[in-house]
């Protein structure tokens, strides 16, 4: 088990507007989110010594402008009156936002800073995702003169074929992704929040990459949340109550060069963050109260189910029917509606809401009594990061 | 707004690794990089076997025949010189050679009915320009 389990806690969450596009350029939505994050701690910005955030705008052709595409620790440094000798800072580049939240346990735990400030800021242009190079190097040459460059079709290649090996249908995957738009709906964040969605609204929607329609991807949002971090001392003496970090895991196998990734891909990679994160916490799927597992594309919360341990291979599909990971279910997963419904924040909404469910602030989407709950980012293939919080350290 | 204009399909640049790739594709041949030490194929080439390593790498013809793995069927005019052809299909071909051993293709729309996991295919090669030849696979 992890020394670290319950020494480090996450002790305040900010949000900036989440909108389609925001008049106003992303460096002033991070401060919004940061800002606020810190005043939930009860904190003033001075007393902010340590940074961290995973800027990379996840989508082809992003550009890189501070401030505008991306926000990064030094854009913060010098727009945010933090502690005049910053001491500690980390920008992560692969592993998704939860691997800075597990730097800043790390520098916590070792005393390079008192308290962490983390943010995940995301930019979206008018038009995104396009592959316009007309030369396609690397692995691309493989790829884009077949008009297959996307992650989109990757995944959906894969989904399509897991449904072959399974026997899953579109009607399985309608549930898990009208499940978490019914939990949106009771959030206050989220981009659908007054927008409901009915089976019927799923099968109506475009499709994008068959078998995916508009449904099945993430909402792209602009935005930006935020959140502090500090010792669990200092954390008992702050605004809320703290959702200690129990344990953490990362996605570090190496994998043989495929064109696009495999469902054996997703075990194995997925089993690479899960088994540590299970290790490391001394707990398992069994004592989860709930469950924030990534969902760029609604079937990557079912790979996270079974590579994670709550059901078994090949059975996530009818694991996710009957109410089984609804609010009131036996394992409510993203309760706060999954980056499909609250928006693209590419695992940070998967963050917070494990903190808001574990110190007793989800609202109307609260589980009774949670006392632990894991957020997993990054889809299973991919390098990814995940953390367990509890309510008590 | 920009003036439409017709947008060429990305073109394929070769580098040292996969140069004999494409050379034989020119000449209607499909051939894959394969390990002289331990005979695995890899694709795409890489400077290294991805299952022991050795450098001895060279490239070895193989038979141009395989199954469906998986296909989708894209949408999105997101990829230059594609827009007039959406909704087109993608697939997975698994050569025989090798489980997992991947490259992906193209079919006609009007032909989505016909598509099974796990059908038969085999190569053809389209000329795309001058000096430009792809391998695609069809049904057989």
């Amino acid at each position: 088990m992890w020394h670290g389990k319950g020494k480090t806690a996450i002790v305040g969450i900010g949000y900036s507007e989440l909108v389609r596009q925001s008049t106003r350029p992303l460096g002033l939505l991070a401060l919004d989110a940061c800002r606020e994050a810190i005043a939930d701690a009860g904190l003033s910005p001075q007393q902010i010594d340590g940074l961290a955030t995973y800027p990379e705008a996840p989508f082809l052709g992003a550009g890189t402008r501070d401030g505008v595409d991306i926000v990064s620790v030094a854009w913060i440094i010098n727009h945010l009156a933090l502690a005049s000798d910053v001491r500690w800072y980390a920008q992560i580049e692969t592993g998704m936002i939860a691997a800075p939240v597990i730097e800043g346990a790390h520098a916590l735990m070792a005393g390079a800073c008192d308290y962490v400030l983390i943010w995940r800021a995301l930019h979206q242009p008018r038009n995104y995702g396009a592959f316009s190079g007309a030369r396609a190097a690397g692995d691309a040459q493989f790829l884009a003169p077949w008009g297959c460059v996307g992650v989109i079709q990757s995944h959906a290649m894969a989904w399509r074929r897991y449904m072959h090996d399974y026997g899953a249908t579109r009607e399985h995957l309608g549930t898990f992704v009208v499940n978490s738009r019914r939990n949106a709906n009771l959030n206050p964040r989220a981009f659908f929040y007054t927008k409901p969605m009915t089976r019927d609204d799923y099968f109506a929607a475009r499709m994008i990459a068959e078998p995916f329609c508009l449904f099945d991807c993430d909402v792209p949002v602009e935005g930006c949340v935020a959140l502090v971090m500090t010792r669990a001392e200092r954390a008992r003496d702050l605004r809320r109550p703290p959702a200690y970090i129990a344990g953490h895991g990362q996605n570090t196998v190496s994998r043989r060069s495929l064109l696009f990734y495999t469902l054996d891909d997703y075990v194995a990679n997925g089993q690479s963050l899960a088994n540590k994160l299970w290790s490391s916490a001394g707990l398992g799927p069994a004592d989860m109260d709930a469950a924030q597992l990534y969902d760029g594309f609604s079937p990557s919360t079912l790979y996270w189910l079974e590579a994670a341990g709550f059901c078994k291979r090949g059975e996530a599909y009818a694991f996710v029917q009957d109410g089984r990971i609804a609010l009131e279910g036996e394992i409510p997963v993203n309760t706060f509606g999954g980056s499909l419904s609250e928006g693209r924040l590419h695992g940070m909404g998967h963050i917070a809401e494990a903190v808001f469910q574990v110190t007793g602030r989800a609202e109307r989407r609260q589980v009774p009594d949670a006392a632990a709950v894991c957020a997993i980012d990054g889809s299973p293939m991919m390098r990814g990061s995940g953390i367990v919080v509890t309510r008590d350290p | 707004m920009a003036a439409a204009m017709k947008s060429e399909k990305p073109v394929p640049v070769a580098d040292q690794l996969s140069q004999p790739l494409w050379d034989a594709a020119k000449e209607r041949r499909l051939v894959v990089q394969r390990c002289a030490e331990c005979g695995y194929y890899n694709h795409p080439p890489r400077p290294a076997c991805d299952r022991c390593s050795s450098q001895r790498l060279e490239f070895a013809p193989v038979s141009g025949r395989g199954t469906i793995y998986t296909f989708t069927v894209m949408h999105q005019p997101s990829v230059a010189g594609f827009e007039g052809e959406v909704p087109y299909i993608n697939i997975v071909v698994e050569l025989e050679e090798q489980a997992m051993l991947f490259m992906v293709s193209n079919l006609p729309h009007a032909e989505l009915d016909q598509i099974r996991i796990g059908g038969r295919v085999e190569v053809w090669f389209e000329e795309r320009g001058p000096g430009l030849v792809l391998a695609q696979f069809r049904p057989v």
